[in-house]
């Protein structure tokens, strides 16, 4: 263990630590967890620059040796997430003003255990971590405000969600103990019906944390419903789905190659869930149920580039392997970073309007920070996929691997490549309607009704730092690429290059290409052409100026009407109401129309006054419903006889099970 | 004012209420005028509470500052999430005139839908009062130029009925086969506004060639394209000759056969027939309830028509087909107009065949409804005009109108609930409403 194993150690207790201070201080607590964002952030990129990092290391229960430690694909991970941490903690200093310390506590912790599953070095450890990321989220998200019933209905949510996760992630390790005998990180590569058990398991247990489709009520709900605090909510759908990526990744970097099958499903649950994730969210009009299907979409996208990398390794195509892998990495960065900023502009947004209703806040927040403004501007941007921040780029290489499904030989594998690219780039187009939302309504607008904000640094500085990180890695994303190669290369189990090369008189380095003779693209060119059209435009300006006022501010034009009457300006449910009516078979849409006055003479078209209201439905969550209605009949009963209340019943029950174990121990041996 | 104790239709009921008072009810404030439709009259009734003198003059003075915009049609407040008021209009694009609609919706789909007037006001009948009637039909031709001839003849009608005048037989003609051309005129302006609505360019600019030719076949029989001038008391200002009637006979069946080929384009275009077929239909029942008139009337199944109704010189001697629809959609009042071109231009052939050779005998008017008042009542091309002109000493007392538009705007409110956005320039032109005919 040299210095930056002592550093990574360090990081990891001080979550831990900072959950004890914060019990006491809560701010103090929160910038306790900053520091140790920034020191797991600093192990994270040398990790990736200088090599694995060996933390601390011991025994475990079991025998078998348990570590801290960094390799290249925990150590992305790792970055992304102190990344969102660093910015998320210090937000938290200003945003939690609440008296009790809960929320400082369980945020703490929640770090801690994510921390501590991704720099496990044993999938005993990450099993621990895992469930204590669940637990600890359980306890942010019951410190929301609003209705108490709605609350805790909406935490109990995530906590069966999050369990069923658990339960199969248990699954998938217990598979791999079976295969391998050890907890360690050794790799399974038998291929047969265990491999497909691990796999299947494991892909429902983490599809499950990511929340796509058909999870995506474990994502959305709880963070929508139950309006949890902004900086958990940055946290959960950030780097909580963060963590599920993660835990795929690392599963199936223990599993030999996979066969066709793996990469086409896991590229349609993805496809399906771009799709879903992007619809829903251009139909939201809360400004955290909004991010939160954006989440969905973005978690989508990293599965299709999986799904992708696992067909072209099925087929043997490197080239493509490695470079959609890049695509699921980049992506998985890129959301992670611009999702912390919506969810701490939402804060902001509340902090100042009082509300989470992007109808009601209506542009409301006026005269607001420039920096945070222009943060949350990046952040959309780049979440629509706006040349040349992150998300452009993420979703650039997601296509580009897309576009070379044409390389796969069975017509099956590339007819579904053509269809998960045509809902992928629906989707890409859906989800700026929903960044425009969230954008004008929820920030940028102003119409009369506007309020002034509290101007808050602790607020917007982190805003406008996660802002300009975004825009840094769309603009550097050639070189973040050769920084991300060592995660690659520990994923994919090969010398992974960066897919950068030279175009024209670009310099070498400066492009980023898909395949050896396939798509070509230079983010840092795009700010390049755009300033020297600026200049060149400034110039033009400068040189031309006349003397006296340049500028004139008049009212807004409306048609002639005097403007910004009360009611007459346009709301964000009208904005997305062409969707919701022309998606009406997906989004079960329906007007519920009530006569408040008198009925009018009978069969004439004569109007009354009435009130009117336009309904989306998710058909999952009515099946989820059905679910529960239909465990709830049979647990009625079968409560009649099976569990009687008879404690002697239950030792019978006891009895029978040990018996069963031993029976089959002893059959084993 | 309280509620009459009998019935007028809604329109009517609604146009008192409004504070454009003059329009209808005169200053004596004594009475009403409805449609009788089963009946097939028009029917003046006593109003229950006169407007008094000091109205009169608060109303004139409200107009001469410029009137805050009045509503056209019936509309309810509506509620709901995200509901809001979208202003379209006094000046935007898309709207021909100075007009504004509040569009209620929550987004694409049209709730409720408002139409304001009264940025357009002019004050031309208010200021009518002591005018002689050359004067005032100057005017009046000028109120809607589409429609100059329909409104013109229909005030002649109501001050030679109030004056008690005969009128030679000739002028009546002159006055239908003006007014006959500009149906034609109107309805293939109809018919190209809507084709350049459906983006259909070519049957559009076709349209607009048509109905210029005909402007200028009016320019060449009457002097001036839109007949300002052509119809004023003594005469019209040039006589058809029978050469100049055979060359107008020759023109027109030309354009008879060119507007039957190009109705014939228009129903191969699949895509223009679905735009309109079934946007924005108005029911029957409320269209007699809400008093509409016209082509709007005729498309539901109300076979209605002014010209029918008691015909006079020259209507009594012409074969005139009355077309009808049952539909009620924007087709349906579409295919009326259609027909209503055929059965013009076969009503001009006519008259043009059997143009009277003098004079003709002088036609007693209609009996004045009150002394020193009369009536006027034409078919315009968008629907029943009708005219209520009160004389004094030779010079004219009141004038007031009852529109087409007046009648219709509450009907196309009502079609438009429930509809889309993209059905508003559809609907709004197969009615023919003018902001004109309503902004006096």
């Amino acid at each position: 263990m040299d210095g930056w194993g002592v550093l990574l150690t360090l990081s990891v207790a001080l979550f831990f630590g900072s959950a004890v201070v914060a019990a006491a201080r809560p701010k103090l607590g929160y910038a306790t967890s900053a520091v140790a964002s920034a020191l797991l952030l600093a192990a994270s990129v040398e990790a990736l620059v200088g090599g694995p990092i060996q933390g601390a290391a011991w025994s475990g229960p079991l025998g078998d040796p348990e570590s801290l430690a960094l390799n290249g694909l925990s150590a992305f991970f790792a970055l992304a997430a102190s990344l969102v941490w660093v910015a998320t903690a210090v937000y938290s200093v200003t945003y939690d003003e609440r008296r009790s310390p809960w929320l400082a506590v369980c945020f703490s912790l929640t770090l801690g255990a994510i921390a501590l599953l991704v720099a496990s070095s044993s999938l005993l450890l990450f099993l621990i971590g895992w469930e204590t990321m669940t637990i600890a989220s359980y306890g942010m998200i019951l410190q929301a405000t609003g209705r108490r019933g709605r609350v805790f209905s909406a935490a109990f949510v995530f906590l069966v969600f999050g369990e069923a996760s658990t339960l199969f992630v248990i699954l998938a390790v217990a598979g791999l103990r079976v295969g391998t005998g050890t907890f360690a990180e050794v790799p399974y590569v038998a291929a047969g019906g265990l491999s497909t058990l691990v796999f299947v398991a494991a892909l429902l247990g983490f599809a499950l944390k990511m929340g796509v489709a058909p999870f995506h009520m474990s994502e959305w709900l709880p963070i929508a419903h139950s309006s949890a605090p902004s900086n958990a909510s940055a946290v959960l759908s950030s780097t909580l789905t963060l963590a599920g990526a993660y835990g795929l990744f690392r599963v199936l970097s223990l599993l030999g190659a996979p066969p066709l099958w793996w990469g086409a499903v896991t590229l349609g649950i993805g496809a399906v869930s771009v799709l879903l994730g992007a619809l829903f969210a251009a139909v939201s009009e809360h400004t955290k149920g909004l991010p939160a299907y954006s989440t969905i979409e973005n978690n989508g996208l990293i599965l299709v580039a999986l799904g992708i990398a696992l067909l072209a390794r099925a087929e043997g195509l490197e080239t493509l392997y490695v470079f959609a892998l890049f695509a699921a990495f980049f992506q998985a960065l890129a959301h992670a970073v611009a999702k912390t900023a919506l969810f701490l502009a939402a804060g902001w947004a509340e902090h100042a309007t009082g509300t989470f209703d992007l109808t009601s806040i209506a542009g409301g927040v006026k005269d607001g920070d420039r920096g945070a403004l222009l943060g949350t501007l990046s952040a959309t941007l780049s979440l629509s996929a706006a040349p040349p921040l992150a998300g452009f780029v993420a979703e650039w290489m997601v296509l580009e691997s897309l576009f070379q499904s044409y390389q796969f030989v069975p017509a099956w594998v590339q007819f579904l490549g053509l269809v998960a690219g045509a809902a992928v780039a629906l989707g890409a187009g859906l989800i700026v309607i929903a960044m425009v939302k969230f954008l004008g309504f929820g920030l940028l607008w102003n119409p009369s009704a506007a309020r002034p904000a509290r101007r808050s640094r602790g607020l917007s500085v982190p805003i406008a730092a996660v802002g300009a990180v975004v825009l840094g890695l769309g603009v550097g994303a050639p070189w973040v690429l050769r920084f991300l190669a060592p995660a690659v290369s520990s994923f994919a189990g090969v010398p992974a290059i960066a897919p950068v090369g030279s175009l024209l008189s670009v310099p070498n380095g400066w492009s980023i290409l898909s395949g050896s003779p396939f798509g070509i693209l230079s983010p840092p060119m795009v700010p390049i052409t755009i300033g020297i059209g600026a200049c060149v435009a400034a110039g033009y300006y400068l040189l031309g100026r006349r003397p006296g006022p340049s500028v004139r501010r008049s009212p807004v034009w409306m048609a002639g009407s005097p403007p910004g009457r009360p009611g007459e300006v346009y709301t964000s449910f009208g904005y997305g109401t062409g969707l919701r009516l022309m998606m009406a078979t997906i989004l079960g849409t329906r007007e519920i129309r009530s006569s408040a006055g008198a009925v009018s003479e009978a069969g004439l078209a004569t109007p009354v006054p009435y009130s009117v209201d336009l309904e989306v439905l998710d058909v999952f969550k009515l099946f989820y419903d059905d679910l529960v209605r239909g465990g709830e009949a049979v647990a009625a009963a079968l409560k009649g006889w099976v569990m009687t209340g008879h404690l002697g019943r239950y030792l019978a029950y006891i009895l029978i099970v040990v018996l069963a174990v031993v029976i089959y121990v002893a059959a084993a041996t | 004012m309280s509620g009459p104790a009998w019935t007028v239709t809604p329109a009517e009921r609604y146009e008192l209420s409004a504070e454009h008072a003059l329009a209808y009810v005169p200053p004596d404030g004594a009475f009403a005028l409805y449609n009788d439709y089963a009946q097939r009259r028009s029917v003046l009734v006593p109003t229950p509470s006169p407007v008094r003198p000091e109205d009169v003059v608060a109303t004139w003075r409200d107009q001469l500052v410029g009137p805050p915009p009045r509503r056209l049609a019936p509309q309810e407040t509506v509620e709901g999430y995200g509901t809001f008021t979208f202003p379209y209009g006094p000046v935007s694009m898309g709207v021909p005139e100075s007009g504004r609609f509040d569009v209620i919706t929550y987004g694409e789909r049209i709730l409720e839908l408002g139409p304001l007037g009264g940025y357009k006001s002019r004050h031309v009948l208010n200021a009518l009062a002591g005018a002689t009637i050359e004067d005032a039909a100057l005017r009046i031709e000028r109120l809607a130029g589409n429609v100059s001839a329909s409104h013109v003849a229909a005030f002649l009608a109501a001050a030679e009925s109030a004056r008690g005048e005969s009128v030679p037989r000739s002028e009546l003609w002159v006055r239908a086969l003006a007014q006959e051309l500009q149906r034609v005129y109107n309805h293939v302006h109809v018919l190209a506004r809507i084709a350049e609505a459906a983006s259909q360019n070519v049957g559009s600019a076709q349209s607009h060639a048509l109905a210029e030719e005909i402007l200028r076949l009016q320019g060449r029989a009457f002097g001036h394209r839109w007949l300002f001038g052509a119809l004023l008391p003594g005469g019209p200002a040039r006589h058809l000759d029978p050469p100049d009637r055979k060359a107008l006979d020759r023109e027109l069946q030309r354009c008879a056969r060119e507007f039957d080929a190009l109705w014939e384009l228009f129903l191969d275009s699949r895509t223009f027939i679905d735009r309109i077929q079934s946007t924005c239909p108005v029911d029957r029942a409320s269209a007699v309830h809400w008093g509409g008139v016209g082509p709007t009337l005729r498309a539901c199944g109300v076979r209605w028509d002014d010209r029918l109704r008691v015909p006079g010189p020259p209507y009594n001697d012409l074969f005139l087909a009355l077309p009808e629809e049952r539909d009620g959609d924007a087709l349906a009042r579409l295919l009326v107009r259609v027909q209503e071109v055929r059965a013009s231009f076969l009503l001009i052939e006519q008259m043009l065949d059997r143009w009277p050779p003098g004079p003709g005998s002088p036609e007693p008017a209609s009996s004045p409804v009150l002394p020193g008042r009369g009536l006027g009542r034409v078919e315009a091309p968008s629907g029943d005009l009708v005219y209520d002109v009160s004389v004094a000493n030779g010079k004219l007392a009141s004038v007031s109108a009852r529109t087409p538009s007046q009648a219709n705007w509450p009907l196309f409110a009502l079609g438009m609930r429930n509809a889309v956005f993209t059905d508003f320039h559809f609907a709004l032109e197969s009615f023919g409403l003018l902001f004109a005919e309503t902004d006096r």
